[in-house]
């Protein structure tokens, strides 16, 4: 296991009154790209200024390859941002933007813009260097807010949302170009979004934020299989969450019907748990296996291959099943169909609390 | 179609109307006018329309004008600079140091001093700065002075700032407050201290607001009778102090003319330098 690069030690931030983050705990490891996601005003953004000395933390510390950050001022610090409105310099050209971080830490006007020139050439844009920032493409725009973050080749990389402001195509393309890079580098990225596709499709770990704190840490395979909770079943947002019973034979009642999960829980208590969209089969002839129940087709969204249909279970629960677009050759599709679906209790995760 | 478009260009010239009639009748109307004056002749104390050039040639064959013209134009500029630099780091605080609430409070107060006529402001002067004044009277108390302010350049400079700093300072705020904050701290992020923060980011950011300050600092400045005249004691004079003498000595009216034409150029000259400099566009 890689050495932690930084660590948040029961880290506090009041805005007045407001609580922006409550008491975090949490290492970031070297080389790592980790991801925070949680919807506005969960603290992700507060957690990631911290980092930089934008925002002194209330109480806790934040230590940065073993020294404390504590009154080390924002410049003093090598935590270089990309920002969500990139924040590029509008009268300074592609290239002195690139050069500002070198500038500010005395290397010569020369040896700027060979690294400026050299970086801008890395993410292809060579050829805009002395043009005005505004009129450049937003993809552009945002290659120079890279390059003038990366070139004082920091261990660190600080990214908050920086793909918001784009289109769904150069989003994708982007994305790319960020993980190819942090792979050729090899230094850490610290990423904040509210998008689950840009930190699902590039973080190793992502760290899943409500209302300040910390809902769960993991890759993404771990936060969509097995959830901590229930905030973040909600959140991956491609779960079905099945709440009810134990019954005196130890399977659960819920609304939708009876289930056998794999849980510890008394009769008598309440148990949710989640059966991710992708692990419903459907059929249309009642299938001889265990937890089958019936719902009907609601609607259905076409997604590249696949096909996410939206059903109706007993008692109204709305069921998200995820299936090839080709395994629904053949089979009668129109809204109120009935189907039975069914899922391996093995593929049921209990929720906690 | 056609029809439309002349409807919408008629509108369009109804709304502008009123300010074209006006600026007519009293700008361009009057303006007009004192060229032409400035090729009339002055004969036994009256004017004659003429087209002769005797008029330039004696104010502008002459060292006096061309002093005083320097002069002007001097304290225009020392007037500008120190504007500029007194009234930059109270903007500053305003623009960023302050809640919203502070700056909406500050601002009203400095729009104050214009509930008071300039004349009023500079009378108020004359007994601070005057020898028995309330400064002089202060400083005698730990043994100093008295000193001379009153009839100098440094009155006339007092009087210019009356007059500049507080629009200054309101024309400072609003460009400093409009200032992506953001960008302030990329600078930060970047590996730039806060005081350097100030030349490499917030200044170029807020340049046009800076200039355009500046630029009405000269033209108050440069224009202004009431500050060299009461407080600057009128000798050397200034150009405008030089227009009213030349006016009432004679009836020189086209020559006082002449004089007035001179500034008019130079202010535009400078108006358009500055705002064509602080709006200038990259490539």
């Amino acid at each position: 296991m890689a050495t932690p690069l930084v660590v948040f030690e029961n880290v506090v931030k009041r805005f007045d009154e407001f609580v922006a983050v409550k008491r975090m705990n949490f290492e970031i490891r070297e080389g790592e790209f980790l991801a925070f996601m949680g919807p506005s005003g969960c603290g992700k953004t507060t957690t990631l200024r911290m980092l930089a000395g934008l925002e002194q933390p209330t109480e806790g510390d934040i230590r940065l390859a073993g020294k404390s950050l504590l009154g080390v001022k924002p410049h003093e610090r090598d935590t270089p941002m990309v920002w969500q409105s990139l924040a590029l310099f509008p009268f300074l050209n592609a290239r002195e933007n690139v050069e500002f971080g070198l500038k500010m830490r005395g290397q010569d006007s020369t040896t700027r813009r060979k690294k400026a020139q050299d970086w801008l050439e890395r993410l292809g844009i060579g050829e805009f260097a002395e043009r005005d920032v505004n009129s450049l493409s937003g993809g552009q725009r945002q290659r120079v807010a890279l390059a003038r973050a990366l070139v004082t080749e920091p261990k660190i990389l600080l990214l908050d949302e920086p793909l918001s402001a784009l289109d769904a195509h150069l989003v994708i393309r982007m994305q790319g170009v960020l993980t190819k890079l942090q792979r050729e580098l090899g230094i850490t990225f610290v990423y904040v979004t509210h998008s689950q596709s840009e930190a699902f499709a590039m973080a190793d770990r992502v760290v899943i934020m409500s209302k300040g704190e910390i809902s769960q840490i993991g890759s993404s395979r771990d936060i969509y299989r097995t959830p901590a909770n229930r905030f973040v079943a909600e959140f991956v947002g491609r779960n079905n969450i099945f709440t009810g019973t134990v019954n005196a034979t130890g399977a659960i009642n819920t609304p939708a019907g009876s289930f056998e999960v794999d849980t510890k829980a008394e009769a008598g208590a309440n148990v949710s748990f989640v059966v991710a969209a992708d692990v419903v089969s459907l059929a249309v002839e009642k299938p001889k296996v265990r937890n089958v129940f019936t719902a009907q087709l609601i609607s259905e969204e076409f997604v590249g291959s696949m096909v996410t249909l939206f059903l109706e279970a007993a008692g109204g629960m709305e069921v998200k099943l995820q299936i090839q677009e080709r395994a629904l050759e053949g089979l009668p599709r129109e809204p109120g169909q009935q189907f039975f679906l069914s899922f391996d209790p093995a593929h049921a995760h209990v929720l906690k609390g | 179609m056609k029809s439309l478009a002349r409807k919408t260009d008629l509108y369009a010239i109804a709304w502008r109307l009123p300010m074209l009639v006006w600026q007519g009748l009293f700008f361009i109307g009057p303006l007009v006018f004192m060229v032409a004056m400035s090729f009339f002749l002055v004969k036994n104390y009256r004017m004659e329309p003429a087209f002769q050039f005797s008029n330039w040639e004696k104010v502008l064959g002459r060292g006096f004008f061309w002093d005083s013209y320097f002069l002007t134009l001097w304290l225009a500029v020392l007037a500008t600079c120190v504007t500029s630099l007194v009234a930059f780091p109270a903007s500053y605080f305003l623009a960023f140091k302050v809640k919203d609430t502070v700056r909406r409070w500050a601002v009203f107060f400095l729009i104050i001093p214009f509930f008071t006529s300039y004349l009023v402001r500079i009378f108020a002067w004359q007994v601070i700065l005057a020898q028995q004044g309330v400064i002089n009277a202060g400083l005698s108390f730990i043994g100093l002075g008295p000193f001379t302010m009153l009839n100098t350049k440094f009155g006339t400079m007092i009087g210019y700032l009356t007059l500049c700093l507080p629009l200054a300072v309101i024309l400072q705020t609003f460009s400093l407050a409009q200032i992506d904050k953001r960008l302030v701290e990329a600078a930060h992020n970047l590996g730039c201290g806060r005081f350097r923060s100030v030349f490499t980011v917030v200044v170029p950011l807020a340049k046009t607001g800076l200039v355009v300050a500046a630029v009405f600092c000269f033209i108050l400045s440069f224009g202004d009778f009431v500050a060299p005249y009461y407080l600057g004691g009128s000798k050397p004079p200034t150009l405008s102090i030089m227009i009213i003498d030349t006016s009432k000595s004679g009836q020189q009216w086209p020559r006082a003319a002449v004089i007035a034409i001179m500034m008019i150029v130079t202010l535009l000259t400078v108006a358009f330098a500055a705002i064509g400099y602080a709006y200038r566009k990259r490539r």
